[in-house]
């Protein structure tokens, strides 16, 4: 067995022993490459492994570092309202994702298809507001909405979150609608199907993977987003689960395995919504390459 | 028509984004609590400049720019790895993927526990026999901004390594395989055939990362330092919030929030140029 240590001999025919020295190497390779990929996958499940060990301590077993109790579970919904605030997460989100769909839907539609005189400059002035982030116009932002009275209902919330997404969701809809031949519209309304049926019968479902693309990028975003809902939602009540939690760990006095408990419920619709949906983020992230 | 499909989209992005920079250029020079106003004029503007914290704050901005080659070299690595399609990699890709998922709140909670004095990064010291390197970063004013950055560097790896891998996926394997018996080494195939394929791939991530790091480390600074100790973690995101909401100087803030804007405009010519480099 000692003869495996020693280098092949070189006596037979010039390729065989390069051959095996090759599939050797290659045998290696495959090994150190599923060690790597085995450490990243520790290093990227980090984050949930700490969130589930640690929901399962009290703050005492949590500091020693040993022992399980689901006495944090219990405790949780005493610090923060789980229930109230997953429902608060949940219409917020909804709300803005129908209004950013049907707005930015229907000018994607007018941009690709319907042109009017000057449309191009307005695209490119909605596709260039994309760029403005929320911090450059907060403070004029926040005291519109204030004088309003839009910061203590869902409203206000609501329409900055719309605001904000509609940009995208303009660009990627016009994209996606340009690739729909004219021909396949005209014929729709020669068939005598009217603007509802086209709009019902050939758009709509001709849309479904821009309308789901938008829907799960939008989800993930506002969902996990925290200056919107800490600034435009004065009422704690209204508080989405993201903010809650923020709130909770700036007051520094909350036990850190019911906090990170709660991150793990909060965590928990938006891994789903991406798991579920993985095709379509990656889809709406490289929309505008390589087309 | 189109125009009157298009009318709802642009009245929201009016009223909620266009006019809010209207305003926010004139109350920039303004000394402004959010109910009255005085005009101060540009003078705010060289004022502003003339203060050593916005130095101070962009100066982390430019470090945290340094964590960017980070964020863009392991993610494109993780890419490769998976390419590689061992078995079960479709696992390893959700896994890697997953963490994109969640809220930088989350993320912020639980890095917020790896780097405390009492956190795993000392146990891990612990147990490789380095007790006395004890650290503890985020209350260490020179170290609370390398922490911040590896955290963002963790935070951009799954959207990256997507990226990255959709790149790779529009390889054409073939080409790879006539490099490879041309005695081509997997060293060159990958200089000379994936990075220049993947360009338009790390372009794009590159703008990404970047316009992440000037505006959504947000919620990660608010849960793991609130900007601290001292100004050594305020971003110039950060800044607004602070000097609107904790010392009410909305005016300042507005001041701030354009100086952001400006830093973005240049990042969006960049954006535009390569959307608008296909057509």
């Amino acid at each position: 067995m000692s003869a495996t240590l020693v280098s092949p001999p070189k006596v037979i025919t010039p390729s065989s022993p390069k051959l095996t020295a090759r599939q050797y190497r290659r045998r290696v390779g495959r090994g150190v490459l599923l060690v790597v990929m085995i450490l990243v996958a520790a290093v990227m499940l980090y984050p949930f492994v700490v969130m589930l060990v640690t929901s399962f301590k009290t703050e005492s077993q949590y500091l020693i570092g040993h022992g399980s109790s689901l006495q944090s579970w219990k405790d949780l919904n005493q610090t923060l309202p789980v229930g109230q605030e997953l429902l608060n997460s949940t219409i917020i989100c909804s709300a803005s994702i129908f209004i950013v769909l049907v707005v930015g839907g229907a000018a994607g539609f007018a941009f690709a298809k319907l042109q009017f005189r000057g449309s191009n400059v307005v695209f490119l002035t909605v596709v260039s507001a994309m760029m403005v982030p929320l911090q450059a116009i907060l403070m004029p932002e926040f005291v519109n909405m204030a004088k309003l009275g839009l910061t203590t209902s869902y409203f206000g919330a609501v329409i900055v979150y719309a605001a904000l997404g509609t940009p995208f969701s303009i660009f990627l809809f016009t994209t996606y609608f340009r690739r729909i031949p004219d021909e396949l519209i005209e014929a729709g309304i020669v068939d005598g199907l009217g603007y509802t049926g086209v709009l019902t019968r050939l758009i709509l479902p001709l849309a479904l993977p821009a309308i789901a693309t938008v829907t799960v990028l939008q989800f993930i975003q506002i969902w996990d987003d925290l200056l919107v809902g800490l600034l435009f939602l004065q009422n704690p009540s209204q508080r989405p689960i993201t903010v809650g939690l923020a709130a909770l760990a700036a007051g520094r006095t909350t036990s850190i395995p019911e906090l990170l408990a709660g991150s793990l419920v909060s965590a928990l619709p938006a891994m789903l919504v991406y798991l579920g949906f993985q095709r379509f983020l990656i889809q709406g992230l490289t929309m505008g390459i390589d087309r | 028509m189109g125009l009157l499909l298009a009318l709802p989209a642009l009245v929201l992005i009016i009223l909620l984004i266009v006019i809010p920079i209207g305003q926010a250029i004139y109350y920039s020079m303004t000394e402004w609590n959010g109910v009255t106003s005085t005009w101060i004029g540009t003078s705010a503007w060289t004022q502003a400049f003339h203060n050593p914290t916005l130095w101070r704050v962009l100066e982390n901005n430019a470090l945290l720019l340094l964590s960017v080659p980070f964020a863009l070299g392991i993610p494109l690595c993780i890419a490769v790895l998976l390419h590689q399609k061992v078995a079960g990699w479709k696992i390893f890709r959700s896994i890697y993927f997953l963490p994109t998922a969640i809220s930088w709140v989350v993320i912020g909670l639980v890095a917020e526990h790896f780097f405390a004095y009492s956190g795993t990064l000392n146990s891990m010291l612990d147990w490789l026999g380095f007790s006395n390197a004890h650290t503890n970063m985020l209350g260490n004013e020179s170290t609370a901004l390398i922490a911040l950055g590896i955290t963002f560097i963790f935070s951009m790896i799954g959207t990256n390594t997507m990226l990255f891998l959709t790149g790779l996926a529009t390889l054409d394997p073939s080409q790879e395989e006539a490099a490879r018996i041309d005695g081509a080494s997997s060293w060159k195939i990958f200089r000379h055939i994936t990075i220049p394929h993947l360009t338009r791939f790390i372009q794009l991530a590159f703008v990404i990362t970047i316009i992440s790091a000037f505006s959504a480390l947000f919620s990660l600074i608010f849960v793991m330092t609130g900007g601290g100790p001292g100004y050594s973690t305020t971003t110039v995101e950060f800044l607004v919030y602070q000097t609107g909401f904790a010392q009410s100087q909305f005016g300042t803030a507005a001041l701030y929030g354009l100086i952001l804007f400006v830093i973005m405009c240049v990042v969006g010519v960049f954006q535009l140029r390569l959307l608008g480099a296909k057509d």
